[in-house]
């Protein structure tokens, strides 16, 4: 299966528009204020299919779609947040009964003005089931779907935000396979085989895996890697993907085929704990000493290193980055002049993410690319994807 | 386009005796808004972006647009993700909306040098010129700005007086 990045970014506009569409019935319906934040594309593994939503108690609903477009569908509701929806829809406070009804007759509204856009592109009909209400924690929402010798699956995603309520609510559309082989069928020079996509993945997981353990390594700092995932979105989404939320780490060029720029970013906690554990002296929340911020430039120096040259061996072409720069601001922030200089010529954005967890502290690493679209296509034009595992870094190179 | 005049929001959300509370309304990335109700329009994260606002006192109506790039390269792009159709667009949408083009003032925020990898002019200060062009271009003037440097900024418009709010990581505000 080949899929064409013009297609893809035509999609992902259909998407957008869908979840417009389902927001405009949102604020009717409720009286809410909403607006659209992300709408991306994303092959990912199966299990990690909601791995953006926070680990937070949500209820949702689910559907399946048939004719034009097969698949699922989830709209996912934070719980909290949901009854402030159940409020302005019903009028006032409601027992549990009719709270889940209320939600699924929403859900059924929103997810018809979400797919009737698909269906006049498509020019065919897209029927979708009842609704079936659902409680979970976080990514438990959706499972993992049926076995399939494919182990990765394309999404597309949108969040939506409540400005007063700051209630976060997310659409999910999960075609099957072949619905979106069908899709997606044409060929162009633009086109990748999906394959070679999965590949890329597959490395992402490997180079996540070797930065946990020399996360791991360094600091005594028990890390784990937990998600890959290539997003395809249009240029002015990639920063909408971040959020406001106070960031340290690295920035880095890297030059050669793909060129592009990555990022490693601690949240503040995190990046107290790991500098701490390299650095003998006590960091507060927000306060890092010269020699705390040194040992960071240092980790995502190791952790830049181990996915540049695991690409490099991979791609089995020549790529290099620049020293790292040590960042600290908003999230948003620091992805939007990376995005901006790669904007300057391209309309759509692949994004590689990555993310690390730590048990013992309870944070993350998130480690987040974004190379040269027209250089990563014809980068993975050329992927042996049998070479995909032949990702090794070796820390004690850097130190 | 988001327009915000009290239409869109009456439904449901206040019940009798409860006390209302101000509107605010997220503008996105390449995304602008209108308010005639005082609404307070925000926008965060702004890199290299800017954000610049208009606002007529006399008529109430004030705006908010957050541009990506000086200038569009090539057709069917979104107006306002560039500098200076974005400024435009809103201008023209001001005074659809009610305002005078000749009472209008401009703030604006943003364009920051930060990591930056290219050669020559930042995109964040390529981004302030243009704005200042097209401002000058419809004679509307600067009465404040907020831009430059290396850090991040979020803003905060507040419909009803004009005052722009930034804010950076750091928790440090300053008011236009």
């Amino acid at each position: 299966m080949y899929v064409d990045a013009r297609l893809l970014g035509t999609f992902t506009e259909l998407a957008h528009d869908g979840a417009e569409a389902a927001t405009r019935s949102l604020t009717q319906l409720t009286g809410v204020e909403a607006s659209v934040d992300v709408t991306k594309v994303s092959l990912v593994e199966r299990d990690a299919v909601g791995s953006s939503l926070e680990r937070g108690s949500f209820v949702g609903v689910q559907f399946g779609l048939e004719g034009g477009l097969s698949g699922r569908a989830v709209l996912a509701f934070e719980r909290e947040g949901s009854e402030a929806l159940v409020a302005g829809l019903l009028g006032g406070a409601a027992d549990e009964s009719m709270a889940q009804s209320g939600l699924s007759e929403l859900g059924n509204i929103m997810m018809s003005g979400f797919i009737d856009g698909w269906a006049d592109y498509l020019g065919t009909s897209i029927a979708h089931s009842p609704p079936t209400y659902v409680e979970a924690q976080g990514s438990d929402l959706f499972d993992a779907g049926p076995a399939s010798a494919d182990d990765q699956a394309f999404v597309f995603h949108s969040g939506l935000q409540c400005a007063a309520q700051e209630v976060t609510v997310a659409i999910y559309v999960l075609p099957d396979a072949d619905s979106m082989a069908e899709l997606l069928s044409t060929r162009s020079a633009e086109s990748i085989a999906v394959e070679k996509l999965a590949a890329f993945n597959r490395m992402t997981r490997e180079g996540a895996q070797t930065a946990a353990e020399n996360v791991t390594l360094l600091s005594g700092v028990e890390t784990e890697a937990e998600v890959a995932r290539l997003s395809f979105m249009p240029i002015e989404n990639v920063p909408e993907a971040f959020d406001d939320t106070t960031y340290i780490g690295t920035a880095v060029e890297f030059t050669g085929t793909p060129s592009g720029f990555l990022l490693v970013l601690f949240d503040e906690r995190a990046a107290a704990a790991v500098a701490e554990a390299l650095v003998p002296t006590a960091a507060g929340e927000g306060s890092l000493t010269a020699d705390h911020n040194g040992a960071i430039e240092e980790i995502g120096n190791v952790i830049t290193s181990g996915f540049v040259d695991g690409w490099a061996n991979v791609l089995q072409r020549s790529v290099d980055h620049t020293p790292p720069r040590l960042v600290h601001d908003m999230g948003r922030a620091l992805v939007d002049p990376l995005v901006a200089q790669l904007g300057q010529h391209q309309r759509h954005a692949f994004v590689v993410d990555s993310r690390m967890h730590t048990a013992e502290f309870a944070f993350e690493i998130g480690v987040h690319a974004f190379p040269d679209e027209r250089e990563l296509r014809a980068a993975l034009s050329e992927l042996d994807v049998d070479r995909a595992d032949q990702t090794e870094a070796d820390p004690t190179a850097f130190f | 386009m988001k327009l915000y005049d009290g239409r869109e929001t009456a439904a449901g959300s206040d019940a009798p005796g409860e006390a209302s509370e101000p509107d605010r309304h997220r503008v996105g990335i390449a995304e602008y808004a209108v308010s005639t109700t005082g609404a307070t329009l925000t926008t965060s994260g702004l890199g290299s972006c800017v954000g610049v606002a208009l606002y007529d006192e006399r008529a109430g109506v004030a705006g908010l647009v957050h541009v990506m790039l000086p200038s569009a390269t090539g057709p069917g792009e979104e107006p306002a993700k560039f500098a200076d159709t974005g400024t435009m667009l809103l201008v023209d949408e001001l005074e659809r909306a009610g305002a005078s083009r000749r009472r209008l003032v401009a703030k604006m925020a943003g364009g920051s040098d930060m990591l930056d990898f290219s050669t020559g002019a930042s995109i964040g200060d390529r981004n302030v010129q243009q704005v200042r062009r097209t401002l000058a271009d419809c004679d509307v003037p600067i009465v404040g700005e907020d831009v430059g440097g290396e850090y991040g900024r979020s803003l905060r418009l507040d419909g009803d007086t004009g005052t722009l709010v930034i804010r950076r990581a750091n928790r440090v505000e300053t008011t236009l």
